[in-house]
């Protein structure tokens, strides 16, 4: 299967400021290729540079196996936009709105009218087709910005943090259109920063930091290239230094916090750690109200690889 | 996409107002605070005027008739308020008693005019006016009167001509305009001017570093240079049809002459909207920030412009041109502005001409740099 975009040691610079460095991508057809990474980690950067809106320092870049330019009207055909800033004019209706942007590509009218009212339907706005952008809710704009992207049935579609201030109801309904998307066919290229999304949709995620590429694979692989694999709470009181001593000197533990009766235990992949824990502490006598055991996040592949979090939140 | 360039534009509600309903309000405003009193100088005032003709003969009988004509009150050129006198001190002792403005003295060959103490310029000028055509024409009506009496009065018509219409042409940068045209025109040129917003509008349709939805144009198959046109005659149209409604508004509300050449009124709207746009993505290329950031700056540069041409002040164009003719040389505003007035009421077509050559070479330089900017495809810096 030939790679859809293929993209090689992009350098992109802003002054002094590298933006992008040797960043090596290759999205195959038919997946969700995940770019996950904090703000100004350069995902954005890397959108122009592959639709050619940017100029780039160094690399090549090619889709659908031919080198993109700005006059790749050709390539450009096939491709579907979904932009980071909302891109609607005010003063036209949810309806003129799709329809002049599918009518950048779609120049026969019956064929026109029918792909609008799809798209429309894909995103359920149908109820506000009369309605300028500006009566929408955020949630409601956000989906009009992506039915403008879509609606002429690109085979390539760039979603760049589709679901910026969009309430989780939208939301949903938004990563279940770009499942949907990618289930008739198409490639998708989605950006964002918050890993859950990434690790509900996308079947190839690469992590960028600072425009590193720090990692990459399906969401199994990066979680298991980190050493944590499960943390362990339980709530316990009055567990003295003796006990957590000796849990943090356990095989497989690899940090253990104590603070307001919540312990807290950081453990590599291995099937008995709580039971170990629970036995030690019982053992011991003590009492234990909750118990939760926690898969790690992508998060936490991405603090274990750059020692911070992925948000600032 | 024509079409929805046209649609988006007509609904922006800030560029109709400013375009549109502003300098029509401005002049139906003017038009009901001053029309009356200024219908009425238009015409001018008819001012107190005596002749004084100690002497007989064919000189002061014509200058009698051409005077005559001039007070005609159902006449079209009333615009004196004639007395005879035979003799010229008691005359003098009411013109400074300030019964007459304007006194003329007639000699065999030759007319003394005197003013009254505080007169206004404008019967300077006509008793001037008069005067001079009266004694450029003097040989003129005298042959013609020789050879048939009846062709005399075409001639003694022509002077009256003559002194109606050189008047504005004096007038146009003198601190004292004919207030109320100037006000009319002036208006029509800032709204005229105010289409510079379509030109920042066509760079942040079309430049993907100015808004995002320039950004999906670029993304999208449609060709650069097919969406340049559309974006550019979408503007050029609407503005066009802006500026008909407001000149047909001028002519038969307002009443306002617009001279008598449609052909050169249209290439004047053509050129000076033309100009505007380019003007507009000069100025929407220059200035950074969101677009309404660059519009912002720009409304303001056209403000600056249009303020300098005496949209306001009405005698600034002509303290400039006394002290600092360049000013008006190079203020757009002013320049569309003469080029209205001279094609409107001085009939100074090479004046106008020279006028729109230079908006227009100057559009064409502007429009040049336009498409070279609008057409990179890349964006350097987002
Ligand atoms: N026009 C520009 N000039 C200078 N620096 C820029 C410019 N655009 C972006 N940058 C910088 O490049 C880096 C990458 O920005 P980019 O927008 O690609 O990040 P991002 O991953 O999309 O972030 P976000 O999640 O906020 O959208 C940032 O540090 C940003 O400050
Ligand atoms: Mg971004």
């Amino acid at each position: 299967m030939s790679d859809v975009i293929k993209v090689e040691g992009l350098v992109k610079r802003y002054k002094e400021l590298i933006a992008l460095d040797h960043l090596d991508l290759k999205v195959k057809q038919g997946e969700i290729y995940g770019l996950l990474g904090p703000n100004g980690s350069g995902k954005t950067t890397a959108i122009n540079c592959i639709l050619s809106l940017l100029e780039y320092d160094k690399g090549s870049i090619t889709i659908f196996g031919k080198d993109m330019t700005p006059k790749s009207y050709d390539i450009k055909k096939d491709i579907g936009i979904v932009p980071q800033d909302l891109a609607l004019y005010d003063s036209l209706t949810v309806y003129e709105n799709i329809d002049f942007f599918c009518g950048l590509y779609i120049k026969d009218p019956a064929k026109r009218k029918e792909y609008v009212k799809e798209a429309i339907d894909f995103v359920s706005i149908g109820d506000f087709a009369k309605f300028k952008p500006k009566k929408l809710s955020g949630g409601l704009k956000r989906r009009l910005n992506i039915a403008c992207g879509i609606a002429h049935k690109p085979k390539l579609i760039f979603f760049d943090e589709p679901t910026v201030a969009v309430d989780p109801q939208s939301r949903n309904k938004i990563l279940e259109g770009i499942v949907e998307l990618r289930n008739s066919g198409a490639t998708i290229v989605y950006t964002s920063h918050y890993m859950e999304e990434v690790e509900q949709i996308c079947d190839y995620v690469v992590v960028l930091d600072k425009g590193h590429k720090i990692a990459e694979g399906t969401i199994d692989e990066l979680k298991n290239m980190i050493k944590k694999s499960e943390i362990i709470t339980i709530e316990a009181a009055g567990v003295d230094e003796d006990t957590i001593t000796y849990i943090r000197e356990m095989k497989n533990i690899y940090n253990v916090e104590y603070e307001k009766d919540l312990l807290k235990v950081e453990a590599g992949s291995g099937k008995h750690n709580v039971i170990d824990i629970i036995n030690i502490l019982q053992d011991r006598g003590y009492k234990m109200k909750k118990i939760f055991s926690e898969q790690p996040t992508l998060n936490d592949v991405f603090l274990e690889l750059t020692g911070k979090n992925l948000r600032d939140e | 996409m024509f079409k929805y360039f046209l649609k988006k534009r007509l609904r922006e509600k800030q560029f109709v107002f400013w375009s549109m309903i502003f300098p029509l309000a401005l002049m139906t405003f003017m038009h009901i605070a001053f029309g009356n009193i200024y219908d009425i100088e238009n015409h001018i005032d008819p001012m107190k005027t005596c002749v004084v003709t100690e002497d007989t003969g064919v000189f002061v009988y014509n200058f009698q008739s051409l005077m005559d004509e001039m007070s005609d009150e159902n006449g079209d050129n009333y615009y004196f308020d004639l007395d005879y006198a035979a003799s010229v001190e008691p005359a003098k002792k009411s013109l400074e008693d300030g019964e007459y403005e304007i006194l003329f003295e007639v000699k065999a060959d030759d007319i003394k005019v005197f003013l009254a103490p505080g007169h206004s310029a404008t019967s300077a000028y006509m008793a001037k006016a008069v005067c001079d055509s009266y004694m450029r024409n003097y040989d003129l009506i005298m042959e013609a009167y020789e050879k048939d009496p009846g062709s005399a009065q075409a001639v003694l018509d022509n002077t009256l001509e003559e002194v109606s219409y050189t008047k504005p042409a004096q007038s146009a940068f003198s601190e004292d305009p004919d207030p109320y045209s100037w006000f009319f025109y002036s208006t029509l040129v800032m709204g005229i001017f105010f289409n510079s917003m379509s030109g920042v509008a066509i760079v942040s349709e079309l430049c993907a570093d100015v808004s995002a939805d320039a950004m999906r144009l670029s993304v999208s198959s449609a060709k650069k240079s097919r969406m340049i046109i559309s974006s550019f005659l979408s503007k050029f149209s609407i503005s066009f049809v802006i500026v008909l409604i407001q000149l047909l508004f001028m002519r038969y509300v307002m009443d306002i002459s617009l001279g008598n050449s449609i052909p050169k009124l249209l290439l004047f709207v053509a050129s000076s909207i033309l100009f505007s746009l380019g003007f507009g993505v000069i100025c929407g290329t220059i200035f950074k920030g969101s677009t309404d950031n660059r519009g912002n700056k720009t409304t303001s540069v056209v403000m600056i412009s249009v303020f300098l041409s005496g949209e306001m002040i009405q005698q600034l164009p002509g303290v400039f041109e006394k002290y600092a003719p360049f000013i008006n040389d190079i203020n757009p505003a002013t320049v569309m502005n003469m080029a209205f007035y001279k094609l409107a009421i001085c009939g100074d077509y090479t004046g106008f001409y020279m006028d729109i050559a230079k908006i227009l070479v100057t559009t064409l330089i502007f429009i040049a740099i336009g498409v070279f900017v609008l057409r990179r495809e890349k964006y350097a810096s987002l």
